[in-house]
Formats: structure tokens, C-alpha cells, sequence
């Protein structure tokens, strides 16, 4: 009897998805509500974690509940801890839950609502979700080992390599793509500047407190810092309305420069409890507190998506980024569908404080599933706004214009109707000067945020106070990747730079630490420089390059899953792990190509384009020295997209060498796993 | 009705204590209790929290 009660709900929730995902995609004529993509998604979820997880867990990687894990065999208290899984699972959401989600949807929402919110559903339940479970349990099983080093042991050394750059190559891209993204929010807004830069003093503030007056009382101090934070959003508005103190925050795209590497710099040299750890405590509540707002807004106010289905933009010429649908809509969207970075998480933190093998599914297939519904969500915030007023604030002034007529008169004659004083009445109503010419995700995000927050509590008179709320939460939380990242960053070049001279390696070594500090932040300083001065925004630029990294990664951490599934016997079940991988090389692949050579959009052609501009004498001498540079910077990026294509392609030849030596039995299947030891906890323990 | 307050009041004080140890504020307590289970030399709050930062901010742990 409970059997067909089950099959007859688990029929119903699949039934009701299917009929949400078709609504979706077939709906043309009328607004749509958001409220069946929020059903669409859930449903989808919840099928495919009862069913595929459920396959994946049983079948494919044969999780053993009585096996000790990694944290009971090693449990010291600090890297080695048995952590209930609820509490694991939120450490873990918390960690793979970042800026990705939100800009990624937020910029592919330029090809309509429909392609985004397909991937990020379908590509989580069978390709992110899938990545970061299996590697999550390879991990476990290799005592809590990174993914570098089960590549190097699974794959061979090329491959261990391979996984080492490409780390480096992400942090670099991303560490500069999402500094540019703040930089575009904040650029000329008083507001904005003051409330993120109070948080540095906030943060100190909260570190002294955790360092000295209460050791460790995390929830103290971040109670105090949200306090100080929510008091900071309110006073930017005075801050703006004087206009001594506007001036002194009114800083412009270079400035905002200048301070974020200034920024990343001495976050990575100072002690970490001073400014980092502090920092990075109150941005995991405020994330969580308004990814879980954002959830409930949407819910209660149901809001129409005005964005069609499919945009013009489908052929590649988007103002927001340029690319065709595929391979770019993948690219684009990134981490709400599978990102490469989440392998990392899963082999490092998780796997040692997981109690039992039994968790691996709900951490590691269920929090990816959570993140992609945060990508869903993202999704419905951008698609709820006017499509004129979408592309008005994330289109490049090289592209629409730099007056709201020419800004309208552009974006009207795409076929999305915007009027001049919309653009106007909306920066006056969210306390803003201008929003035209802010490209990266950010404010177009914020400003859906702030609609469908004021349309919970408040109504327009908190529109300002909302929209600023939301512009907080994402730089503050992008500065908190910007500042781990370049640690993690500095660490990786002492690493490497120890191999070559031993006391560089030293990472409490003063003038290790600053070299190395000063050199990563070069790496991504370079790239902010550069799509600040980009006349198409430089997010059109970066964000594709920052993409193929991602899922280069994640490509590299598939390889490593297959392989391990190869040599566990497994090979009916290969193409779980196998399929997400060809998909991604060939979307990788595809990308780098187009991206390298592509006539419309390539970097190669339009470095070309320019330098025949320069022999032809038609350009003015005030204007040589930015069209050189913008050449260097296209042939740059082109050298970087070849680079992470071949990449690729090392990776498949040495894949496929291995993996046709295990078929031959050429050469011994050997899985490099810790020996079972069984557990002591009794079954139903507490955080089962 | 006192039942339910009783579960109520049970369901917040389980919920506060997985709060604390989500967010780290009981990360020394636990490290106190593996230490004592194996008999190893404490050492205090104030160092256990500059190490154990110092440790968590040397790897990925925040990503895009």
C-alpha cells in the first residue's frame, strides 16, 4: 500500500513538472509568472534526486554506510571533524555558493528566459549535480584528498598538471571578471562605495573582537557586524543627499580600481583573523539571509517575466556579451549549472568532515541542486524586468549610446520598447544617478531584487534602501571570493615557486608572502585594467574566458571521476560521468574556437580589424595609444583561449590513453583508496 | 499545550546548536572534545581560532 501511495505521488510531482517545463517553453503570446518556474524547477529536483541520486548512490558509486569515513578515522577536532549532516550540508552550500550563480543567468537571460533556466535545471541534475557528488565521494574514499592529487594518482602527472593550472588560470579570470563586476556597480555611487568600503572597518572591527576580546564567538560578532552593515546601507543615503561627503565617494571606474587591488593586496598579506576571516563570516549570513529572501519575494509576489522566451540575440550579436546561443549560453551560465571550482570543495573540506558515506548524496547532489536553484532565481529577477530596461543597464555605452535617447532609441529599435525618462525615474527611485552603461550582472540583478523586495515590504518608498541592500549583498560577498581568492591565489604561487627555490615556499615567510601577493594580484589587476578600459565593457570579454576556465575544470574533474569509475568496474555505468564530459569538451572546445577566430566576435579578427584601421591612417593620434592597447589585450585573451583549449586537448589524449590501457588490461586497474576500516557509530547515530 | 511548547523549545535549542555549528562559533568546543578523547595538549581559544582561520583560508573554500 505505501509503495503505490509513493508511485502515486512521486507521479503526481513528476507530472506537474513536466507540465511547468512545458509551459515554460511553449508559453509565446502572454506574460508568464514566475511561479512555474519555480515549479518547474522544484519538481525537477525533486525527481531527480529521489530517482537519479538515488541510482547513482546504489548503483554507480555503491555508497557504504559502514565504512569509516575520513573524519572518523582522523578526528582531530580541527581539519578531521564528524559533522551532523544538516550542518555540513549548510557548510557546504555555503562554500560552492557564489557570485557564478547569480551573474552567470543574470547575463544569459540576453538570449530570453527559456535556454538559461533549461540548462540550469537540466545541467545540474546531470552534470553539476553529478560532478560534485562522485568527486565528493572519491574524495572520501582517498582520505579527503584534493583533486589534484587524485588526478595526478588516477589520471597520470600530466593530468595532476593540468588540474594545478587550470585552478590558476579560474582564480586569475575570475578573481578579475568579478573585481570588474563591482567595479560596474559601484562606479560614480556614493551610496554603494560608502556602504561597501564601511565594511572594511566593520570587518576589523569584528576581527579584533574574535581575536582578542571574545576568542572565537563568531556568532557575537557577526550579530554586531549585521547591525553595523544594515546601519551602513541606511546611512549611504545620507551620505549621498551631502554633497561634501558624494564627492569624496563619487570615485570612477579607475579609482574603483585602484582601491579593489590595493584591496585584494593587503587582504592577502595581512593576517587573515584581521580582515579575511571576519569579512567572510557576516558575508555567509548575508548571503544566506537574502538567498532565502529572494526565495520567499519571489514565492509571495509571484512576479510576470517581461523577457521573451528567445531574444534576437540568439545569433551572437548581443550587446551584453557576444556569442552565439551555443556554445555561449553554457559558457555564460557557468556555476548554476556545473562549475569546475565546486571539484575543489569537494575535495577539500567536505570530504573530511562527512560522518558517513550515506551523507555524500544529500551534500554533494543536493546542495548543487540548491545552487541551481539560486541560478533559477537569478534568472526569474532578471527576466522580471522590462527587456528594454535589461539591456539599457548592461549594454556598453560603445554599443547603445551615452545620452537616454540614444540609449533608448537603440534599444527600441532592437524591438524592446524603452522611453528615455523610464531609465531616468528608475536611477531617481533606487537613489542612483544613472543606471545605463553598468554591465556585469550586478545592478540589473539588484534592481529586480529591489522590485520584488518592494513589492513584499515597503512598496517604492524602500525601492532606494532595497536596491541597495541587494548591491551590498553581491559586492560584499564578491570582494569576500576576491579576497579568499588571492590567498588561496599566493599560497598556490609559493607553492610552485618553492619547487624552483625551497624558502619561497615558506608561506609565513614575509617577503614570500608579498611577492607572491603582489604577483597574483598583478595577474587579476591586469584583467580588471583591462575591461575598465574596454570600450565594450570588458565583461563581454572576460566573462566567456573566466567560463571556458570554469568548465575546463570541471571537464578536468570529470576525467578524473570516469577514471575512477573505469578502474572500480564500472563501465556500464561510465556514461554518467562520460556524457556531462563530452558535453563539456565539445562546449569548451567550440567556445575557444569561436572565441579565438569567430569573425563576429573573435578576439583574433577584431585585434585585426583595428590594427587595419591604425595602417589606414583613420585614426586620430589622441585615440593610437587605447587602440594598441585594446589590440595587446585582444591578442592576449586570444593566447589565453588557445591555451585552455589545448589544455583540453592534452587532457583528452591522456584520458583516453589511460582509459584504453584499463580496457586492454595493458595495464593494472590500481584504485589508490584507503583500506576499509568500518566504522564504530551504530546506524541512526545522531546526524543521520 | 505545555507538550508543545516543550517540543517547540527543543526543535529551537537544536536548531541554535547546529546555528553555532555552521557559523564556527562552537568549533572549540568540539576541538576541546577530541583533544580530551585522545588526551592531546589543549590549546587556548585564542590560538585555536588564529590557527584554525590561518588554515581554512589556505585552501579553496569560497568559490565563483
Amino acid at each position: 500500500m505505501k509503495k503505490i501511495v509513493s508511485a502515486i505521488v512521486w507521479a503526481i510531482i513528476a507530472a506537474l513538472g513536466a507540465g511547468a517545463l512545458g509551459a515554460i517553453a511553449v508559453h509565446r503570446s502572454e506574460k508568464i509568472s514566475a511561479t512555474w518556474f519555480v515549479l518547474a524547477a522544484v519538481c525537477f529536483y525533486l525527481v531527480a534526486y529521489r530517482f537519479y541520486s538515488a541510482f547513482l548512490a546504489a548503483k554507480v558509486v555503491a555508497l557504504d554506510d559502514t565504512r569509516a569515513t575520513p573524519a572518523e578515522r582522523n578526528d582531530d577536532g580541527r581539519d578531521f571533524v564528524p559533522t551532523n549532516k544538516w550542518v555540513l550540508f549548510g557548510h557546504h552550500f555555503a562554500a560552492i555558493a557564489g557570485p557564478g550563480p547569480l551573474v552567470g543567468p543574470t547575463l544569459a537571460a540576453q538570449f530570453g528566459y527559456l535556454p538559461g533556466t533549461l540548462w540550469l535545471i537540466a545541467g545540474a541534475a546531470f552534470a553539476g549535480c553529478v560532478q560534485d557528488f562522485v568527486i565528493l565521494f572519491c574524495s572520501i574514499r582517498r582520505n579527503g584528498k584534493s583533486l589534484g592529487e587524485m588526478a595526478r594518482e588516477e589520471v597520470g602527472k600530466r593530468g595532476g598538471f593540468i588540474a594545478q593550472l587550470a585552478v590558476l588560470a579560474i582564480l586569475v579570470i575570475l578573481l578579475g571578471v568579478v573585481a570588474l563586476v563591482v567595479v560596474n556597480a559601484l562606479k560614480t555611487s556614493p551610496w554603494a562605495t560608502f556602504t561597501l568600503a564601511m565594511t572594511i572597518p566593520i570587518a576589523l572591527l569584528m576581527g579584533v573582537y574574535l581575536r582578542f576580546l571574545r576568542p572565537g564567538r563568531v556568532l557575537e560578532a557577526s550579530v554586531m557586524g549585521l547591525a553595523l552593515v544594515l546601519f551602513v546601507v541606511v546611512a549611504g543615503q545620507w551620505v549621498a543627499e551631502s554633497a561634501a561627503w558624494a564627492k569624496i565617494f563619487t570615485l570612477s571606474g579607475m579609482a574603483l580600481t585602484v582601491w579593489i587591488i590595493a584591496y585584494g593586496f593587503a587582504a592577502s598579506a595581512l593576517p587573515v583573523w584581521l580582515l579575511l576571516a571576519p569579512r567572510d563570516y557576516l558575508s555567509a549570513f548575508i548571503k544566506a539571509g537574502a538567498i532565502f529572501s529572494l526565495a520567499a519575494g519571489i514565492l509571495i509576489v509571484r512576479p510576470e517575466i517581461q523577457m521573451p522566451a528567445l531574444t534576437r540575440f540568439i545569433d551572437g550579436s548581443g550587446p551584453v556579451f557576444a556569442g552565439k546561443i551555443f556554445p555561449f549560453c553554457f559558457i555564460t551560465i557557468a556555476c548554476g549549472a556545473i562549475s569546475g571550482f565546486h571539484s575543489l570543495i569537494s575535495s577539500g573540506t567536505t570530504p573530511k568532515m562527512i560522518q558517513r558515506e550515506g551523507h555524500a548524496r544529500m551534500i554533494g547532489y543536493g546542495a548543487m541542486l540548491m545552487e541551481s536553484f539560486v541560478g533559477v532565481m537569478a534568472m526569474v529577477a532578471a527576466c522580471a524586468m522590462q527587456p528594454g530596461v535589461y539591456f539599457a543597464i548592461n549594454s556598453p555605452s560603445g554599443v547603445v549610446g551615452t545620452t537616454p535617447e540614444a540609449v533608448a532609441t537603440t534599444i527600441s529599435g532592437w524591438g524592446y520598447h524603452l522611453e528615455p525618462q523610464t531609465m531616468i525615474n528608475m536611477a531617481h527611485t533606487v537613489g542612483e544617478q544613472t543606471l545605463f552603461n553598468r554591465a556585469g550582472g550586478a545592478p540589473s540583478l539588484a534592481v529586480g531584487m529591489a522590485q520584488i523586495f518592494s513589492n513584499t515590504i515597503g512598496g517604492e518608498r524602500l525601492m532606494s534602501i532595497w536596491y541597495h541592500f541587494a548591491i551590498m549583498f553581491e559586492a560584499l560577498f564578491i570582494l569576500t571570493v576576491l579576497d579568499a581568492g588571492t590567498r588561496v591565489g599566493r599560497f598556490m604561487v609559493q607553492e610552485m615557486g618553492g619547487r624552483v627555490w625551497k624558502p619561497f615556499g615558506r608561506t609565513s615567510w614575509t617577503p614570500s608572502a608579498v611577492i607572491a601577493s603582489a604577483l597574483i594580484v598583478s595577474g587579476w589587476g591586469y584583467f580588471l585594467y583591462q575591461g575598465v578600459t574596454d570600450p565594450s565593457g570588458g565583461i563581454s570579454l572576460l566573462w566567456p574566458l573566466f567560463g571556458i576556465a570554469n568548465q575546463l575544470l570541471a571537464a578536468v574533474a570529470l576525467v578524473v571521476a570516469t577514471t575512477i569509475l573505469l578502474k572500480m568496474g564500472k563501465l556500464r555505468w561510465i556514461w554518467v560521468t562520460l556524457a556531462p564530459t563530452v558535453w563539456l569538451i565539445v562546449v569548451t572546445m567550440t567556445a575557444s574556437w569561436q572565441k579565438i577566430f569567430d569573425e563576429k566576435f573573435g578576439f583574433l579578427p577584431a585585434a585585426k580589424a583595428i590594427a587595419n584601421q591604425i595602417a589606414a591612417g583613420k585614426v586620430s593620434a589622441e585615440r593610437l595609444g587605447a587602440l594598441q592597447r585594446n589590440i595587446f589585450n585582444l591578442r592576449l585573451d586570444a593566447a589565453i583561449a588557445a591555451l585552455l583549449a589545448l589544455m583540453i586537448a592534452v587532457l583528452i589524449v591522456e584520458a583516453l590513453i589511460r582509459w584504453a590501457a584499463i580496457l586492454t588490461k595493458r595495464s593494472e586497474a590500481v584504485l589508490h583508496e584507503t583500506p576499509y576500516v568500518a566504522t564504530q557509530w551504530a546506524v541512526g547515530a545522531e546526524g543521520d | 499545550m505545555s507538550k508543545v511548547l516543550q517540543e517547540i523549545a527543543r526543535a529551537a535549542k537544536v536548531s541554535f546548536r547546529r546555528l553555532r555549528e555552521w557559523c564556527g562559533d562552537a568549533a572549540y568546543e568540539r576541538y576541546e572534545r577530541a583533544a580530551l578523547r585522545k588526551k592531546a595538549r589543549l590549546v587556548t581559544p585564542e590560538q585555536f581560532y588564529v590557527e584554525q582561520v590561518d588554515r581554512k583560508y589556505s585552501r579553496p573554500n569560497r568559490c565563483c
